[in-house]
């Protein structure tokens, strides 16, 4: 006993006592995958591929894949359930949940170190509708979450404690955030939700140390500025005009440019009082990332009236291009249409539909969509989409984008709403034909657009996508199953019954004590998974 | 049973029925999201008292001090926790606790106000003596002494407890006491523990969860680490906190009263 007590005497004289729990640095976010014992940032690395080198677990092995330890959250969730993307630094997990709880857990054995709850107000707006989270951002010992009445918080990793708490905006009004904050060099990056109620989206960075709002990038331009032109001359619209960016953006470090997506504008179906295309709605923008100003855009659905958001993870690549290596981002989009463009220009290399929408079947020569159908000539894809912000997967050496497509059919009938702060305001009411939905899992060639293979599943799904350098590609769906795929012929290889529908989330997968885990959030549960101990 | 009891106790029992009369009255349009309407009516805690000791004392125990075998925790030190406000312990009864045992409650919302009002009367908190201590002098032993292990608002060690608000929670004589015999009064979340693992190094840190086959600890570099319990040599929990204890050679009274000063009013 007085030995330890003397011991731990020294404690607080060494100097450098957090040496071996510093966290991670921005270089090491910046180096992605390198060290396969880390996922620090929403998607692997900034790029949004969502693609491991792991290869332990591979088209031989997966089938004996088992589970190795269930994490339950032990709260009851409306609705949707886990859509987060776990980080893990030095062996320890860290999970968000619905309703703003958090997590740190051990890899290992899915036992928990602590327990974070938000006291979250009664009188939640977007927030009530939608109580999800996305995931942490990681720098140092430091994590940051946003929360359903649309704060920003920063967490000591260690026992989570706030070390600050920030207002977004005010939840009140309709906002709210639900993203995984992305850490840059010296900034937290994140953005909002709210475009179902007449707010205004922005894309905001804050200081990591001191919750210091550094730049505000709004995503509808304020009267007289570059894109206003696209509204009615009239600054109350476009205050209120929508352009949520609550889905996670990419980070270019070599251009030091963000890439996010820009949401519906409000009122979602009834556009008649904002005549226009409605920048920077529905839009893919490139932002400086040190001044938040707007470097291109290109917007996929001008004027929209059916809640396409644009609210996806932009897929960053170096690719051949006709002959010539070109940096491209990749976006498969709520309107039914899969876009490769040049991530430096801006410029539309690529755009092919990748469900059987009738909306458009092609993008006219001045990058528009060539409209054949807003619904009135049968139906469209439903308000979620013929995909949504659930991640896809880009597999550089076969050159194929897997995502998760949802046929769908829809009518919607526009109504020209009340608007009350606070309140959504959907303008009109939307019919879906249940009988015809039906989802897969797609592989498309990204230099034609082309489906190389897809699995069918028996409704419209949400599930994300991860893929390893294995030559797998792992998948959920709407019935709760997670699947392993052969990356190159679409076979399925594996599949597990969580028990929930897997919804939002992705897979992602990590080493520990030379195991390879693949871990799923589904429901109120995540799920590690590893082949069998020798 | 048919003879008039004596005056006296007929006023006895005749008191608490009426003071709940009152009460149920006085907190009849009570809304779940305000401020304890009880708060200002100190009968209100007795009333709580009785429906505690009725309702919630086989967990946490009659004097409210919690069952650690049950993870019922000491209810006095509740509002020490960060975050804590009367509304949150309201919800807390109401809704029940997920992930734990506390189940969810539907006594009427003037009861649960009445426990709120009884746990508040119970809680251990910062007595009304002034804190005499040289602030100054107690910022500088702070961050030589205790910051690499405790934090305060944004800066400060993780290993021990966040201390931001604990003057405001622990009177001065419990926290005199836990400097000089840190042993005293360990906190769930803060036991020390001595692991021997399997490549026979030897890890010291403080518990925050273990199952039957395995252990989660922070350790004293305030490092989160798992441990797999058969692949450890030994463990040992018959250790001393990690706190060091100040000796009045190491810290004398009037140093520890500049710490607390301090720590009263660091902001």
């Amino acid at each position: 006993m007085h030995l330890f007590a003397a011991l731990s005497l020294l404690i607080p004289t060494l100097s450098a006592v957090a040496q071996d729990s510093s966290g991670p640095s921005y270089g090491d976010i910046l180096q992605g995958f390198a060290d396969s014992s880390r996922w620090l940032t929403y998607s692997g690395d900034y790029s949004g591929k969502r693609h491991s080198p792991l290869t332990q677990i591979n088209p031989e092995n997966v089938a004996t894949l088992r589970p190795v330890w269930t994490f339950q959250t032990g709260t009851t969730t409306r609705g949707r359930g886990f859509e987060t993307t776990p980080l893990i630094d030095d062996g320890v997990l860290y999970v968000t949940g619905s309703n703003n709880y958090a997590w740190a857990i051990d890899a290992r054995t899915g036992r928990r170190f602590w327990q974070y709850r938000r006291n979250l107000p009664d009188d939640l707006t977007y927030g009530a509708s939608a109580p999800v989270n996305r995931g942490f951002g990681m720098l140092g010992n430091s994590l940051f979450m946003v929360t359903l009445d649309a704060h920003l918080l920063a967490f000591d990793r260690r026992n989570g404690d706030i070390l600050w708490d920030v207002e977004l905006a005010d939840y009140r009004t309709g906002y709210a955030a639900t993203g995984a904050p992305l850490v840059i060099d010296g900034k937290v990056i994140t953005g909002i939700s709210g475009g179902e109620y007449a707010t205004r989206g922005f894309i905001d960075a804050y200081d990591p140390a001191t919750g210091k709002r550094l730049w505000r990038f709004n995503s509808i331009p304020g009267p007289g500025e570059a894109g206003s032109e696209t509204w009615p001359q009239d600054a109350e619209i476009l205050a209120r005009g929508g352009g949520g960016t609550w889905m996670n953006g990419s980070y270019d470090a070599e251009l030091n440019l963000l890439y996010w997506g820009v949401g519906n504008p409000n009122p979602d179906y009834f556009g008649d009082n904002r005549p226009g295309d409605n920048l920077y709605s529905n839009s893919l923008v490139a932002l400086d990332a040190d001044t938040g100003e707007l470097q291109w855009h290109y917007q996929f659905t001008p004027h929209d009236l059916n809640d396409w958001d644009s609210n996806h993870m932009p897929v960053l690549a170096d690719i051949q291009w006709q002959g010539q290596p070109r940096k491209v981002v990749m976006v498969g989009n709520r309107n039914g249409f899969f876009y490769v463009l040049d991530r430096v220009s801006g410029e539309l290399l690529l755009g092919k539909p990748f469900t059987a929408t009738s909306w458009a079947r092609e993008i006219g020569a001045d990058g528009r969509p060539i409209v054949l159908n807003d619904g009135s000539k049968g139906c469209v894809p439903d308000p979620w989409g013929s995909t949504n912000f659930m991640p896809p997967s880009y597999y550089p050496e076969l050159g194929l984008f897997y995502l998760t497509a949802r046929e769908t059919c829809a009518t919607f009938v526009p109504e020209e709403p009340q608007l009350v702060p606070g309140q959504a305001s959907f303008g009109g009411v939307v019919f879906i034909d249940g009988e015809q939905g039906s989802g897969a899992l797609r592989a498309l060639d990204v230099q034609t657009g082309e489906l190389r293979w897809e699995f069918t599943y028996p409704s419209p799904t949400f599930g994300g996508v991860l893929t390893t350098a294995a030559g797998l590609v792992f998948a959920g769906d709407h019935e709760g199953n997670f699947m392993a795929f052969d990356a190159r012929s679409g076979e399925n290889l594996w599949h597990y019954q969580t028990g929930s529908r897997i919804w939002g989330a992705a897979a992602m997968t990590h080493m520990l004590g030379g195991r390879q885990y693949v871990l799923i959030p589904s429901g109120t549960t995540l799920t590690a998974f590893a082949l069998p101990e020798r | 049973m048919m003879s008039s009891p004596p005056a006296s106790d007929k006023q006895m029992t005749f008191f608490p029925l009426l003071i709940l009369c009152i009460v149920l009255i006085s907190a009849s349009s009570v809304n779940a999201q305000q401020t304890n309407p009880l708060a200002s009516d100190p009968r209100a805690a007795r009333a709580g008292g009785v429906i505690f000791r009725a309702q919630c004392a086989t967990c946490h125990g009659a004097d409210a001090k919690g069952i650690n075998s049950i993870d019922a925790p000491d209810l006095t030190l509740l509002w020490t926790q960060a975050g804590v406000t009367e509304n949150r312990v309201f919800d807390q009864i109401k809704q029940g606790v997920p992930g734990s045992i506390m189940p969810a409650h539907d006594f009427p919302d003037t009861e649960i106000w009445m426990l709120v009002s009884y746990l508040r009367s119970v809680a251990v908190a910062g007595s009304t003596l002034a804190f005499t201590g040289n602030r100054e002098n107690g910022r500088t032993l702070f961050v030589n002494n205790c910051s690499e292990c405790h934090r305060l608002g944004n800066s400060g060690g993780s290993l021990g407890p966040n201390l931001s608000n604990i003057t405001s929670t622990r009177s001065q004589a419990a926290l005199r006491n836990a400097v000089r015999e840190p042993s005293d009064s360990l906190r769930n979340g803060y036991k020390p523990i001595s692991l021997r693992t399997s490549d026979n190094s030897n890890v010291l840190g403080i518990i925050k969860s273990e199952d039957a086959f395995s252990i989660q600890i922070m350790d004293n570099k305030q490092r989160l680490r798992g441990f797999v319990k058969s692949e450890l040599i030994s463990s040992r929990r018959d250790i001393a906190s990690l706190m060091p204890e100040f000796s009045a050679q190491q810290l004398s009274d009037a140093q520890l009263d500049d710490i607390l000063s301090f720590l009263n009013q660091w902001r």
